[in-house]
C-alpha cells in the first residue's frame, strides 16, 4: 500500500470517529450512530478511486490521452493500409530474419561442445603449404617425439581412420572406423552413455580387440539396442568386443561408426606404421597441462617441430615447407561454418538496416504530410506535448505491430535456417529461437518508434501560420526532402552491395555447374554394390563379371563397368593419394615421391564414362590374375613424369608397403579426369585392372534411356545372383554432382533471397519518396503545365529524379562494397570480389526496378489537373 | 495544457472546483480544521442548504493541498481522536481573494443579465 493510502485510511477513520462522537452527544445510541456515520460518509472505494486520480493526476492524464491517441492512430492507419502494411511487413522481416540468423550463429559458433573442459582441448595439425597439402597428419614416430618432449600438453590423443569390413552387428559391410590409443577418450573428455570407453588397458599388442560405437551409429543403425554391449564383431581378419557407446558429440576429425583400439588394425601394428616417419595418417589432439596456455603450448610445439625438421631432414623436404599449428578444438570444428554464417549475419544486418531506414522514410513522409493537421491542432490550443503524443501513438502502433509480427515469424525462420546450417555444422540441429536477440530487435523497433516521433518539426507558436494553416496542405522544406532522399539513396546503396554479393555467388555456382568434367554425366547411372565381405577372391570377381554380363543384356543398356570410386561422391574416402615411383623418373633431392589416386576399373569403364584413350590400349578380359600385371595412367602422369609423355611399357610400383611391391607395366594413357573435385585440376591417377585386384563395389551403367528406370531390373539381377547383396545409392553422375554442389546452391539461394528482399524494400522506398515529392509539388506541376510544359517533360523530370537517386545509390554502394571487401578479405580467406558481370547485372536489375517503381508517381505528375492544382492552395 | 473537453471526470470536478475550493478556503480562514469540521462548517454556514459530500470533499482537499494552497498536519480532535488538520497557506489566502473577486464579478454580471430592469435603474 502506498503511504498516501495509509494516510487516507487514517483520515477516514478520524472523520468517522468524530462523526460518531457527535451523534452520540446528540443522543443517538452508539450502534445507530456508527451506521449513520458510515451512511453519511458514502461509498469509500469510490472516494478512494477519485483520490488516486488526484494523487496520480499527471499519469492518469498522460496514459488516458495516449490511449486515446493510439485509438485515433489505429483509425487513421486503417485509411492508409498500404503504408501501414509496408511498414509492418518490412519491420517484421527485418526483426524476424535477424533473430533467426543470430540464433543460429550463436548456437553454432558459441555453444559449448560436449567435451569436458573444452577450452583446454586443442587440435594439432601439420600442413605443407609448399605442396598445397592443408593437412599432412602425423606419423607414429612424430607423435612419439611430441609425447616425449612436450611439457605444456599433459596428454595426447591420436586418431586415424581405417575402413573395416564389419560383420556381427547390422548388415555386413564396410565401415569407417577410428583407431585410437587408450588416451584418446580421456584427452577428448568424452563419456560413455553405455558400457565403458577405451582406456590405457586397451593399449599394447596383447590386449583383446575392443570397439566403442558412436552414438549416431548405435541409434540410427542399431535402434539403440543395449544388448550389443559384449557382442563380438569381426573387423576384417581380427575380432573385437563391443565395450560401450559414446555420448553424442561432434564427430571430429572423421564421422566414423565405431572407434576401436590399435590391436584391431593389423596395419597399425606393422613396421611401416610404427617406424616410418613419412607414413602419416594420424590426427593429433592434446590437453593443455595445468598452468600452460595455448600460446605457450604453441611456442613449445613449434620449437619441437623445428628440431624434428633439423634432425630428420630426409623426412621433411624443404620444398614442402612443413608447418605446425595448434587451435582450440572448438575453433577447428566451427571453422567451416564460420565463413558462411558470418556472411549470412552481414546480409541479415544489411537487410535490417534497409528495413529500418525504409520504415523511417515512410513514417517521416507521413508525419511531414500531417504537418498541416498539426498546425490546425496547435492553433486550437494543443500543446507541443499533445502533438508529439499524436505522432508517437502512430509510430508506436506501426513499429509495435511490426515487432509482434517479427517475433511470430522468428520461430519458423529459425527452423528453416537451422536446417540449412546443419549442412555445415552438426551443432545446428537443435537450435531454438534466441530470445535475447529477439528482444533486442523489438527494443530497437520501439526505440525507432520513439525517435521517429521526434523527427517532424512542430508548429512553433511564434512562427506565422500563413497559408499552410488555411489549406491544411503539405509544406515541405528542402531539409525534409533531402533527408528522405538520403535514406532512399542509402537503401539503394546497401541493396546494391547485397545484390552484387548474390550475383557473385550465382556466377560462381554457374561456373561450377557448367565446369567441364570430362565425363559423361547425364547418361551414366552409378550404384554402390559393396562387396559383401570386401574380399579379393576369385569368387567375388566372378560375381561382378556375371553381374556386368547380365546387366549388359538389359534393353537400352549401352555399357556396364565395375569401378571402385564414384566420382565426387566418394571424394576424400581414399585419402590424399599413395606415393609411387616409375621407371625413368627420380624425384629431386629432398622431394617426395609423387602421389597418385588408386582406382580399380573393369575394361568397360573408360567407354562407359566417355574417357578417351590417349595412347596405348584399354584393359581387356585377358588382364586377369596370372597374366602380366598392367596399369593405365592418366595423361597428367604421362606428361609430368615421362619425357614427351612417353609412358607406354614403362614400369611403375607403389611405394606403400601396404600395396605390395609388385611392378606394373603401363599399357595405356587415358584422358585426365578429376573425380575428387567439382572444379577439375590435373590429377595423377593410376588405374588397375579389376580382374587382377578385385575389390570393386561400384557399378556404372550407361544408357540412352531414362537411367533410373534401370534401377529395379539391376536390383533384381543382383538379388538373383546373391540374395543378401545390398544395392545402394543409385544416382546419375549428374545428380551426384548436383548433390555435392547443393551447399553452394543453398548459399546462393539464401543470399539471393536476402538481396531480393532488400531490393524490394529499397524500390518501395524510392517509389515512396518520389510519390511523396510529387504529391507535395502538385501546385508546382500545375503552374508548369499552365505555362506550357508538356506532360511528357514532367514525367521525364520525375523519372530522372528517381534515376539520380538510384545512380548515386549504386555508386555509393560500389564504393562501400569495395571498402567492405577490404575488411572482409581480412577475415574471410575465401573472400573474392565479384566480377564485373555480376556487378553490372546487379546495377541493371536495381536501376530498372527503381525506374519502374518511379513510373507510377511520374505518371501521376504528368496527369495533374491544372485548374484543380492551382486552386488547391 | 488545455483540458480535452471529453474528459468527463475532469469536467465534473471542475464544476465543483469552482465553488467548492473557494468554500473550503473561506472556511479555513477562521483557523485550521479537519475534514469533518470543514464539511460541518459549510453546512452550518449555509443553514444546511449546501451539503458537501465526503466523496468530493477529500479529493478536493488533497488537490488543493497539492497546489500549495493548504498545508496538512496530524493533530488530535475535540473527541480525542487522531485527525488531519488543514491550514491555509499564504498562497491559499491570495487564491481565496482572487476567487472571491471573480465570484463577485460573476454574481454581478449574472445579476445584470438575469435582472436587466434593476440594472437599468441603478
Amino acid at each position: 500500500m502506498r503511504p498516501d493510502e495509509r494516510d487516507l485510511d487514517e483520515e477516514i477513520r478520524g472523520h468517522l470517529a468524530i462523526s460518531v462522537a457527535q451523534r452520540i452527544e446528540r443522543g443517538e445510541n452508539p450502534e445507530t450512530a456508527r451506521l449513520n456515520a458510515l451512511r453519511e460518509f458514502g461509498y469509500v472505494p469510490a472516494m478512494r478511486e477519485s483520490m488516486r486520480r488526484v494523487w496520480y493526476s499527471r499519469w492518469f492524464d498522460a496514459t488516458a490521452a495516449l490511449g486515446q491517441d493510439i485509438r485515433v492512430a489505429f483509425r487513421s492507419l486503417k485509411r492508409a493500409k498500404g503504408l501501414a502494411l509496408t511498414v509492418i511487413v518490412t519491420l517484421a522481416l527485418g526483426i524476424g530474419a535477424n533473430a533467426a540468423i543470430f540464433s543460429v550463429v550463436r548456437g553454432v559458433l558459441l555453444r559449448p561442445l560436449a567435451n569436458r573442459d573444452e577450452a583446454r582441448l586443442i587440435y594439432i595439425r601439420q600442413s605443407a603449404p609448399g605442396i598445397a597439402a592443408a593437412n599432412m597428419t602425423f606419423s607414429v614416430p612424430e607423435v612419439r617425439d611430441f609425447k616425449s618432449r612436450i611439457t605444456t600438453i599433459s596428454a595426447f590423443g591420436d586418431f586415424s581412420t581405417v575402413g573395416f569390413t564389419m560383420v556381427g552387428v547390422g548388415e555386413p559391410r564396410i565401415v569407417q572406423a577410428g583407431v585410437v590409443s587408450g588416451s584418446f577418450f580421456e584427452v577428448m573428455g568424452l563419456r560413455p552413455v553405455l558400457g565403458r570407453l577405451l582406456n590405457g588397458g586397451d593399449d599394447g599388442l596383447n590386449a583383446p580387440g575392443a570397439a566403442v560405437l558412436t552414438h549416431r551409429f548405435w541409434t540410427k543403425s542399431l535402434n539403440s539396442d543395449p544388448s550389443v554391449i559384449g557382442r563380438t564383431i569381426n573387423l576384417g581378419p581380427r575380432s573385437a568386443t563391443i565395450i560401450g557407446v559414446l555420448e553424442p558429440s561432434v564427430p571430429y576429425p572423421a564421422d566414423t561408426e565405431i572407434i576401436a583400439n590399435i590391436v584391431t588394425s593389423p596395419h597399425h601394428m606393422g613396421a611401416t606404421m610404427v617406424g616410418m616417419r613419412t607414413h602419416r595418417m594420424t590426427e593429433l589432439f592434446g590437453r593443455l597441462a595445468p598452468g600452460a596456455t595455448l600460446k605457450s603450448a604453441r611456442a613449445e610445439l613449434t620449437a619441437v617441430h623445428a628440431s624434428m625438421l633439423s634432425e630428420h631432414p630426409e623426412s621433411y623436404p624443404a620444398k614442402a615447407d612443413m608447418q605446425l599449428s595448434a587451435t582450440p578444438l572448438r575453433d577447428q570444428i566451427t571453422a567451416p561454418a564460420r565463413t558462411v554464417l558470418l556472411v549470412l549475419l552481414a546480409a541479415a544486418g544489411v537487410v535490417f538496416i534497409i528495413a529500418c531506414s525504409n520504415v523511417a522514410n515512410l513514417i517521416l513522409a507521413r508525419s511531414v504530410r500531417r504537418e498541416g493537421e498539426l498546425w490546425v491542432r496547435a492553433a486550437l490550443g494543443a500543446g507541443p506535448g499533445a502533438l508529439r503524443r499524436t505522432l508517437l501513438a502512430e509510430s508506436l502502433v506501426l513499429c509495435g505491430a511490426g515487432a509482434v509480427l517479427g517475433v511470430l515469424l522468428a520461430r519458423p525462420l529459425v527452423a528453416i535456417v537451422a536446417r540449412y546450417a546443419s549442412r555445415f555444422s552438426v551443432h545446428a540441429l537443435d537450435i531454438t529461437v534466441d530470445g535475447s536477440v529477439l528482444w533486442v530487435g523489438v527494443a530497437l523497433a520501439m526505440a525507432a518508434a520513439v525517435l521517429l516521433a521526434f523527427v517532424p518539426r512542430l508548429p512553433s507558436p511564434h512562427a506565422p501560420t500563413g497559408l499552410g494553416l488555411a489549406s491544411g496542405g503539405v509544406r515541405i522544406t528542402p531539409a525534409t526532402n533531402r533527408r528522405l532522399r538520403v535514406f532512399a539513396t542509402a537503401q539503394i546503396a546497401l541493396s546494391f552491395v547485397l545484390l552484387a554479393g548474390a550475383g557473385m555467388l550465382v556466377a560462381t555456382l554457374i561456373a561450377l555447374q557448367s565446369a567441364s568434367t570430362g565425363l559423361e554425366t547425364r547418361r551414366v547411372l552409378a550404384l554402390d554394390v559393396p562387396s559383401a565381405t570386401g574380399d579379393m577372391s576369385d569368387k567375388s570377381i566372378a560375381f561382378y563379371q556375371e553381374l556386368t554380363r547380365r546387366v549388359g543384356e538389359l534393353p537400352g543398356v549401352d555399357g556396364v563397368a565395375v569401378g571402385s570410386f564414384v566420382p565426387w561422391r566418394d571424394a576424400g574416402s581414399f585419402g590424399p593419394g599413395i606415393p609411387f615411383s616409375v621407371e625413368g623418373y627420380t624425384p629431386e633431392a629432398g622431394e617426395d615421391n609423387p602421389r597418385a589416386r588408386f582406382r580399380i576399373v573393369s575394361p568397360g569403364f573408360f567407354p562407359v564414362m566417355g574417357l578417351p584413350l590417349v595412347a596405348g590400349r584399354n584393359f581387356t578380359t585377358e588382364d586377369r590374375r596370372g597374366n602380366d600385371r598392367v596399369v593405365i595412367v592418366s595423361q597428367s602422369v604421362a606428361q609430368r613424369l615421362f619425357a614427351n609423355g612417353d609412358a607406354l611399357n614403362r614400369q611403375m610400383s607403389w611405394n606403400d608397403p601396404y600395396m605390395g611391391n609388385q611392378q606394373y607395366r603401363i599399357v595405356g594413357v587415358v584422358a585426365d579426369v578429376d573425380d575428387e573435385n567439382i572444379v577439375a585440376k590435373p590429377a595423377l591417377t593410376v588405374y588397375h585392372s579389376f580382374q587382377q585386384i578385385g575389390v570393386g563395389g561400384r557399378v556404372f551403367v550407361r544408357t540412352a534411356r531414362d537411367p533410373y528406370a534401370l534401377v529395379m531390373p539391376i536390383r533384381q539381377i543382383v538379388r538373383e545372383l546373391s540374395p543378401n547383396q545390398p544395392v545402394e545409392r543409385a544416382a546419375t553422375l549428374e545428380d551426384v554432382r548436383a548433390e555435392v554442389l547443393s551447399p553452394d546452391r543453398l548459399n546462393a539461394f539464401v543470399i539471393s533471397g536476402f538481396a531480393g528482399v532488400a531490393v524490394l524494400i529499397a524500390v518501395v522506398g524510392v517509389a515512396g519518396v518520389l510519390a511523396f515529392s510529387v504529391s507535395a509539388r502538385v501546385r508546382e506541376f500545375g503552374v508548369r503545365l499552365a505555362i506550357g510544359s508538356t506532360p511528357q517533360s514532367l514525367l521525364l523530370g520525375v523519372l530522372s529524379e528517381g534515376a539520380v537517386i538510384v545512380s548515386i545509390g549504386i555508386i555509393a554502394g560500389a564504393v562501400c562494397g569495395y571498402a567492405f571487401s577490404g575488411v572482409a578479405s581480412h577475415y574471410l580467406a575465401s573472400f573474392r570480389l565479384p566480377g564485373l558481370l555480376p556487378m553490372l547485372g546487379a546495377a541493371a536489375v536495381l536501376a530498372s526496378a527503381a525506374v519502374l517503381a518511379s513510373l507510377m508517381p511520374a505518371a501521376r505528375a504528368s496527369r495533374v489537373d491544372v485548374l484543380q492544382a492551382l486552386r488547391s492552395e | 495544457m488545455a483540458k480535452t473537453p471529453d474528459d468527463k471526470d475532469e469536467k465534473r470536478l471542475e464544476i465543483l472546483q469552482g465553488t467548492l475550493d473557494m468554500l473550503i478556503l473561506r472556511t479555513l480562514l477562521w483557523g485550521p480544521q479537519h475534514g469533518h469540521g470543514i464539511g460541518q462548517a459549510i453546512a452550518s454556514q449555509s443553514d444546511d442548504l449546501l451539503k458537501v459530500e465526503t466523496g468530493s470533499l477529500y479529493p478536493a482537499l488533497h488537490r488543493i493541498e497539492k497546489r500549495g494552497w493548504l498545508k496538512s498536519e496530524w493533530g488530535v480532535s475535540e473527541a480525542n481522536q487522531k485527525a488531519k488538520y488543514y491550514r491555509l497557506t499564504a498562497a491559499g489566502k491570495a487564491q481565496l481573494s482572487r476567487e472571491r473577486d471573480r465570484w463577485s464579478q460573476l454574481v454581478a454580471v449574472m445579476g445584470r443579465i438575469m435582472n436587466p430592469a434593476q440594472a437599468g435603474k441603478e
